[in-house]
């Protein structure tokens, strides 16, 4: 079903959790909601739910205002951050609880139920472990049974809160392709928090970068990693070289090592380690000159850490290939330019 | 943390123990004065019970005074836990998931039952449900009496009682996270529905603790009950009163037999009590 | 110029709470009314009672002599007890939280067996170990100690009720706490004095606090245990719980109510002291 959110504002207290937000989300979609703690990602994602109550604005999921609804009425499956799952309950019970608690009249019998168990356990790859407490599955299996239970209400949308925030770095890149495989499957609109932008990259058909309550841009992984609306998101989404520079006619001037004074700054360029380079010579007129602090070549690529006379660093990735080729060694004296950037124009980044 | 990681914590940190000096001293210490104070004074009980003649153990527990007053204590001590419980989850309940003005105040004052001398609160009990008294008034306008009837000892150890039930299930309601709640009401569960599969079992080992840990206490309670209960053999006597009795006529024997009893009805309590706790921590862990 | 652009944190927002169905008002109305009428309602008695004959007589009540000996009696027993059970509480969590041995947990249930004592059977025991006819009683009556029906009978009575207190307040403090900070100092090249003194002591010393407290509201408030041994005998061997029962079954209930007046003030104050210590402990130090 699709989601509508419009105009919806949060406050708590003097704290102004979501403002203005507008978004819209297409049946069917997979989005995830990327930005720091306190971006209100997790705001956002729980007034979806009806698990809190906006101010102003509104929801709207399959036409109807969702904000009008009891939350038990929603039809909204919410996989919790921590999995909140009833730890004197197997894992049956859990993924049966929503189906118990149905008015009589609308719940199934003990065979239909036992069989939706069955099948939503066999969905999730965890048939075997039917009779097992939440306490004795690993982090991953549980992240499961929380899922399987969530799905058991034959849920409008699926939310997932941090999905795979408290698990292990390899379960979770296993979890991570998994949950996109069964999202292919059985193609439910989704809503997924995150802070990590890997993960939301990986996994969802879009993205919804927050910061500070608001969307900062709403695109597919390519968009948003290439390119980026606003300084913000360049930042977020990866490690990032800032150079402060002036606007002249319209394109960037950035006199190498000369920082421009406060008033002359009309410009920061936002430059990713993996698209600088390093040069012996001065290449051009961006070309800044620096000495190499520190070189780490383990990895599939070489990080070298650059000081700026001025005592700035600059952060290159450089190919195992070209740096052999360079000869680097800590002490030597280089120039560091940027082979593509994005420019943003003051008024983009200030505030 | 996973289990495997835990262990080996453990057998680490055991290892290191022997690290710190002062154990000797500090085990010889503790052992010498628990002998002196505590260990000591139980003994001379035990000596004391092993020397009583069969006459005398027959005598006093055939006695229907005895008798009566062995009920009353177990029968008032059981209710007045029954009550606790109720209300005391019910109190847990709303000082930890309610804001509300006052709650600290009132949280603070369930101790008041723990601070207050027991002398103090039995004749202020008395005095509040006495016939003119401003609670007993309003009963008599019922016809119901409070002061000098077992429906007095029953309200005393109630209120001697009701820390130990709201204090065993704050814990476990604060550890009780408020996304499991939510949980429950996404999946459709009514507040009932939620009361009642979800929270009710979770808190169930800490309401039997404090059941059992109020039930104790109200047993061998003395000073709250005495000045309420009028103390009319057969009738309002509990059990302590009647060891106070057998005191007072010298009848050291029978004083010493009561006391046993109602010893030995504390010491399996108490390991209820134990074992209940390793229950609810193992499920706190499954 | 260039420099890392880092991932920045916030602190999200708190979940507000409070009731908000009529329900949840309707809760909560029921637990603040119980708890008034049944906790808060004795203790106002208490004052009203006590203040019901006039200022005068309330000050008559306890600063009349018996009243004065018994208040003495009182401060004596708990000022013996609270401070020996003080050191045993260190010593015992000490040896208990800090080491591994056999027979801990009994060792445990041992120190917690005066909880599990009815007051009656404390003392009791000690009638029946120091009495006349007790085990000791003939070699103190030869020696002319007496024990029972007087201050020492009055003391012991009090120590083994509140022997626990302390004990049982640290115990799982000093276990939750760990011996890593102990462990650094004895690598620094501490002693144990020095160690327990700077790094132990600090960190439990509002634990310490709490449980003599308790302790003290207990042994200045004791009735059954010490009733027993006692004696009752005015102005000697009557500590401010028995003034007060004497009192009252002499049908002086006012005075009765300005001596217990004073306990129930006591207990106000540990209330006080034992709500800031637990404020303390939250907003951590």
């Amino acid at each position: 079903m699709a989601i509508e959110i419009k105009n919806l504002t949060k406050r708590f207290g003097d704290f102004t959790a979501l403002s203005g937000l507008n978004l819209n989300i297409a049946d069917g979609e997979l989005v995830a909601l990327l930005g720091p703690s306190g971006s209100g990602k997790t705001t956002l994602l729980r007034i979806i739910g009806g698990l809190e109550q906006a101010e102003e604005g509104e929801v709207i999921v399959d036409g109807a205002n969702a904000g009008t609804v009891d939350i038990r009425d929603r039809r909204v499956g919410f996989v919790f951050q921590h999995y909140a799952l009833f730890r004197h309950m197997t894992v049956f019970d859990n993924i049966a609880f929503g189906l118990r608690v149905r008015p009589r009249n609308e719940r199934p019998g003990k065979d239909e139920i036992s069989k939706r168990v069955h099948d939503l356990l066999k969905l999730v790859q965890l048939e075997r472990l039917a009779p097992r407490y939440p306490g004795q599955l690993s982090g991953g299996q549980r992240q499961r049974v929380a899922l399987a239970r969530a799905l058991a209400i034959e849920p409008k949308v699926l939310l997932l809160d941090e999905p795979f925030g408290a698990l292990d770095a390899q379960v979770r890149r296993d979890l991570r392709r998994w949950l996109r495989r069964l999202h292919d499957e059985i193609k439910l609109t989704s809503v997924f928090v995150t802070h990590d932008q890997e993960e939301a990259l990986e996994v969802a058909d879009r993205v919804v970068v927050m910061n500070h309550g608001k969307i900062e841009q709403v695109g597919t992984p390519v968009d948003v990693y290439h390119r980026p609306a606003t300084p913000f998101v360049y930042a977020f989404l990866g490690d990032t070289n800032v150079f402060h520079g002036r606007l002249e006619d319209g394109s960037p001037v950035l006199v190498g090592g000369e920082p421009p004074s406060e008033k002359q700054e009309t410009a920061r360029m936002y430059v990713r380690p993996h698209l600088m380079d390093i040069e012996h010579d001065r290449a051009s007129v961006e070309s800044v000159p620096a000495k190499v602090m520190h070189i780490n070549a383990a990895g599939p690529t070489v990080k070298v850490e650059l000081e700026t006379p001025l005592g700035e660093a600059i952060m290159v990735e450089l190919t195992q290939d070209r740096f052999l080729e360079l000869k680097l060694e800590r002490g030597t004296e280089v120039f560091a330019t940027p082979r593509q950037q994005q420019l943003f124009k003051k008024d983009d980044y200030v505030i | 943390m996973h289990p495997t990681a835990y262990a080996v914590g453990l057998t680490m940190a055991r290892k290191h123990k022997s690290v710190l000096p002062g154990f000797g001293l500090s085990l010889g210490f503790t052992l010498f004065y628990l002998s002196l104070a505590v260990l000591l004074p139980m003994a001379a009980l035990a000596l004391k019970a092993a020397s009583v003649s069969l006459d005398d153990i027959g005598r006093t527990l055939g006695s229907e005074r005895v008798q009566a007053a062995l009920w009353l204590s177990l029968r008032t001590a059981f209710i007045a836990g029954v009550i606790n419980v109720v209300f005391g989850l019910l109190v847990a309940w709303v000082l930890e998931r309610y804001n509300f003005p006052g709650r600290r105040l009132l949280d603070a004052f369930v101790d008041l039952p723990f601070a207050l001398p027991t002398a103090v609160a039995g004749i202020a009990l008395t005095a509040l449900y006495s016939p003119n008294g401003w609670l007993g008034s309003i009963a008599g306008i019922a016809g119901i009496k409070v002061v000098y009837t077992e429906l007095g000892i029953i309200v005393a150890l109630t209120f001697i009682g009701l820390p130990f039930v709201v204090r065993t299930v704050q814990p476990v309601l604060q550890d009780l996270d408020a996304e499991i709640e939510e949980a429950a009401a996404s999946l459709g569960a009514t507040p009932y529905q939620t009361f009642r599969y979800i929270i009710l079992p979770h808190v169930t080992p800490a309401l039997i603790t404090g059941f059992t840990l109020a039930f104790a206490r109200a047993l061998g309670e003395y000073g709250s009950v005495v000045f309420i209960s009028g103390n009319l053999p057969g009738k309002t006597e509990i059990a302590p009163l009647a060891i106070m009795t057998k005191l007072e006529q010298y009848d050291y024997n029978g004083a010493v037999v009561i006391a046993a009893l109602l010893l030995v009805v504390s010491l399996i309590i108490l390991f209820i009590i134990n074992g209940l706790q390793a229950w609810g921590r193992k499920r706190k862990l499954a | 110029m260039a420099g890392i652009v880092t991932k920045q944190a916030k602190a999200g927002a708190r979940r507000a709470r409070g009731p908000r169905t009529p329900a949840q008002i309707g809760l909560v109305l029921i637990a603040t009314v119980f708890l008034v009428v049944f906790l808060l309602l004795p203790l106002v008695v208490v004052f009203s009672e006590a203040l019901s004959k006039g200022l005068g007589l309330y000050f008559a009540a306890i600063t009349e002599p018996e009243a004065m000996n018994a208040i003495k009696l009182t401060l004596i027993a708990a000022g013996i007890a609270v401070p020996l059970n003080t050191l045993f509480g260190l010593g015992a969590s000490w040896a208990l939280a800090k080491f591994e041995f056999k027979g801990k947990s009994f060792l445990l249930s041992l120190i917690d067996l005066p909880f599990s004592v009815s007051p009656v059977v404390a003392g009791l025991i000690f009638v029946l170990l120091y009495g006349t006819q007790g085990f000791l009683g003939e070699w103190l009556a030869d020696n002319r100690i007496r024990v029972i029906f007087a201050v020492p009978g009055i003391v012991l009575a009090t120590m083994f009720i509140t022997f626990p207190f302390v004990a049982r307040e640290l115990i799982p403090l000093m276990q939750q706490q760990g011996n890593d900070e102990e462990l650094a100092a004895r690598s620094l090249g501490a002693s144990g004095w020095q160690i327990f003194r700077r790094v132990t002591l600090p960190n439990i010393k509002w634990g310490v606090l709490y449980g003599v407290i308790l302790c003290n509201a207990r042994a200045m408030g004791e009735f059954g245990a010490v009733s027993v041994v006692s004696g009752h005998i005015r102005g000697k061997t009557n500590t401010l719980p028995l003034h007060v029962e004497i009192l009252y079954n002499e049908y002086q209930f006012a005075a009765a109510f300005a001596c217990a007046s004073l306990l129930a003030l006591l207990a106000l104050i540990t209330l006080a002291l034992k709500s800031f210590i637990e404020w303390r402990g939250h907003s951590g130090s």
